[in-house]
């Protein structure tokens, strides 16, 4: 098994690229997506009430407290136009006392402007409350209490840990890295067959190596520069980029592990109903980008309500891996919690893997 | 000894090997001759244990080595038709490779590899990677590939296709020496005719999936010893004359191209004074006359009507 292991690692030495690519591709695409870590993203507010200048330049020094947006004065007719065009994804309508938010796409980002959007308003509501009650002006005095004050109120989750902000960043971090593994798995696999349409694979059936070996010798590699993958993609987010990706480092490995494993079981399912590495080619990068749209890994949690769906998605082990993994990162939930999810991955892995190998030998006969 | 026993093989109904008899002495060098499409891969794949004969019996001194693939397995190397390299390796560390797959470590290994390099002639270039490599060279690092658990009995499947004649005449150099100094038993497959006369000891003719001839050289020259074989070279060649040399008495064969004519006869026809008459009588000069000693090439010919490169 090790032989076949270092055969396979010393082709990925030789050409590195593919990996590298691949490595590099999962944290750019969920920086461009995610809306970046420290970039600056400009939202037009308008008014069109009487007092439109007077309401855009109150709100507009209240809302521009955050490092990343920008909240520019536009004119309303402008505003509509570029929502409407798509040039931009969401535009604030300001009123006296309430907004309202225009949207074009429903990108990521949208939903923390509206987190931003909504706090301002709501703290600057409170405020107002206090202030028609005490009569005078009470803002400074109420702005440095709440940077400091005597009650800090904790929220906290059945089992007592903290409960972390909802965060659509950290959840699209996990989403492509998780389908970036899974063409690097499933091309991996793919050596199988290379190496068969090659004429390599019936040189180790003639040796004295034993086909279970050969079998591991190509998964467990797969397995292993996935799982290197996505440790030097966390790695990465975590320790450089800042990024929350929850306390349990070693849980969230854990659930790629086993999201890993179930993967690498459905490319061997696939790799069993093809004849040789190109028809691997076509097909299995036509159904990757598929699993993770069904899974609605790039949407909010709950978006995707359709039974046939979800029924499709718990096929699959990503949906299960995120599921785990938005728990462990968001509500600090433990190995007990997430075990059923775990489970249903290994089980999948199980039930494909087998199917997997057996269409594999019988078509070899 | 290796003995198959109406070995026969199909494909979805389609019959690829039929009945196949075939024998290897310990230490013989035996050829496989035969077309494209005959059946010698099919043959060898079902003799060196990959895949499972549709029915007959394939021994190995005397034991059922279809249900016990081990007993030709441990003794055997094969030399694929195709080239099974990893390409994006060097040759050094393929041999690492399919050396370590039979075991060999550590100094054991690296000798090897370095005697099956040497034996190549590949060991200057043992760095390079084998995408860079000529056809050539390819195919003769494929060789070297089945060489280094040191196999009694070396099974190749047309090591010689589409190279150059300098690495063809190494090979075949190469594989004379196996036989003739390592005793090493061989099973060499080609659609050459050359290469198995001059490399083997023994040979079996394979067409569409069968057996046509079996033997020494001699014996299947002898199957021509009945006949003659005759080059003419004429000036201009005409229908009507060719039509009218093979109702020629005795005439088996004729082969034209351009202006030359073989024909194969029975021994002792008048066929040569015919022949003279014939050119006379339609106006055509004979240019050249030559009697040949028919080659295997010939005993194809005869046994099949068409010739190996067809
Ligand atoms: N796996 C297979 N499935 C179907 N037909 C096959 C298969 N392998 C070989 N054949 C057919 O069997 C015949 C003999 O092939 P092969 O043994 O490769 O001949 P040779 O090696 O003498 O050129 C060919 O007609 C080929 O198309
Ligand atoms: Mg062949």
């Amino acid at each position: 098994m090790k032989d076949v292991l270092w055969a396979q690692f010393a082709k990925d030495k030789r050409k590195p690229l593919l990996v590298l690519l691949l490595i590099v591709g999962s944290i750019a695409a969920t920086l461009l997506f995610g809306g970046g870590l420290q970039s600056v993203t400009t939202v037009v507010i308008f008014s069109e009430e009487a007092n439109a200048a007077e309401i855009e330049k109150k709100w507009g020094g209240l809302l521009n407290t955050n490092d990343t947006f920008t909240f520019e004065v536009v004119e309303p007719d402008k505003a509509r136009e570029d929502i409407k065009k798509g040039n931009s994804d969401v535009a604030v309508k300001l009123m006296e006392d309430d907004y309202r938010l225009l949207v074009s796409k429903n990108m990521p980002s949208v939903s923390s402007v509206e987190q931003h959007v909504k706090k301002v308003f709501l703290q600057e509501a409170q405020i107002r409350a206090v202030e028609s009650q005490e009569g005078g002006d009470v803002r400074e005095e109420i702005e440095s209490y709440l940077d400091d004050p005597p009650f800090q109120l904790v929220a906290q989750g059945l089992d007592s840990e903290q409960i972390t902000a909802y965060n659509i960043r950290t959840q699209l971090l996990f989403a492509f890295t998780f389908l970036i593994s899974m063409f690097l798995l499933g091309f991996k696999v793919n050596n199988v067959t290379q190496d068969k349409v090659a004429g390599i694979w019936d040189r180790m059936i003639l040796s004295p190596l034993k086909k279970t070996n050969m079998y591991s010798g190509y998964l467990l590699y797969s397995f292993l520069i996935t799982m290197f993958q996505i440790v030097v993609v966390l790695i990465v987010f975590k320790y450089v980029l800042q990024y929350d990706v929850g306390d349990n480092l070693w849980l969230i490995i854990l659930i790629a592990a086993c999201f890993t494993f179930g993967m690498i079981s459905i490319a061997m399912l696939i790799t069993g109903f093809v004849r040789t590495p190109e028809q691997f080619y076509a097909i299995y990068p036509s159904v990757i980008p598929v699993i993770p749209l069904v899974s609605g890994v790039y949407m909010m949690p709950g978006t995707i309500t359709n039974p046939v769906l979800l029924f499709i998605a718990d096929l699959f082990p990503l949906a299960h891996a995120m599921e785990a993994i938005m728990s462990v990162v968001f509500y600090g939930t433990g190995l007990q919690d997430v075990l059923m999810s775990l489970l249903y991955m290994l089980l999948i892995g199980i039930v494909a893997m087998g199917v997997g190998i057996n269409l594999v030998e019988r078509r070899s006969n | 000894m290796l003995e198959t026993i109406n070995l026969s093989k199909s494909f979805k109904g389609k019959k690829v090997v039929q009945d196949l008899n075939l024998y290897l002495a310990d230490g013989e060098s035996v050829g496989l001759l035969g077309p494209n499409g005959a059946g010698k891969s099919t043959t060898i794949s079902m003799i060196s244990t990959l895949i499972k004969p549709t029915s007959g019996r394939i021994t190995m001194n005397g034991v059922n080595a279809i249900d016990k693939p081990g007993e030709i397995r441990s003794v055997s190397g094969v030399v694929p038709q195709e080239l099974a390299l990893y390409q994006e390796l060097s040759a050094y560390e393929n041999l690492k490779f399919f050396g370590s797959i039979y075991k060999l470590r550590g100094k054991e290994l690296a000798k090897a590899i370095q005697q099956a390099l040497e034996f190549v002639g590949l060991d200057d270039r043992k760095k390079d990677l084998v995408r860079t490599y000529s056809g050539g060279m390819k195919r003769r690092l494929n060789i070297a590939a089945a060489l280094l658990h040191r196999p009694q009995i070396l099974i190749l499947d047309e090591p010689t296709v589409g190279i150059d004649p300098q690495s063809r005449n190494h090979i075949l150099e190469a594989v004379r020496t196996l036989n003739q100094q390592d005793g090493t038993t061989i099973l060499y497959t080609s659609h050459y005719m050359e290469e198995v006369e001059q490399l083997c000891d023994r040979l079996y003719i394979m067409d569409h999936g069968k057996v046509i001839a079996a033997g020494t050289k001699e014996e299947l020259l002898r199957i021509l010893s009945t006949e003659d074989k005759i080059k003419v070279e004429v000036n201009k060649l005409d229908e009507a004359f060719v039509e009218q040399v093979k109702t020629i008495e005795g005439v088996h064969k004729i082969e034209v191209t351009e202006l030359q004519l073989k024909i194969i006869a029975a021994k002792g026809s008048s066929l040569i004074s015919k022949l003279v008459h014939l050119t006379e009588k339609h106006h055509i000069q004979l240019l050249n006359f030559q009697t040949e000693t028919p080659s295997l090439e010939d005993v194809f010919l005869h046994l099949t009507g068409r010739t190996l490169r067809d």
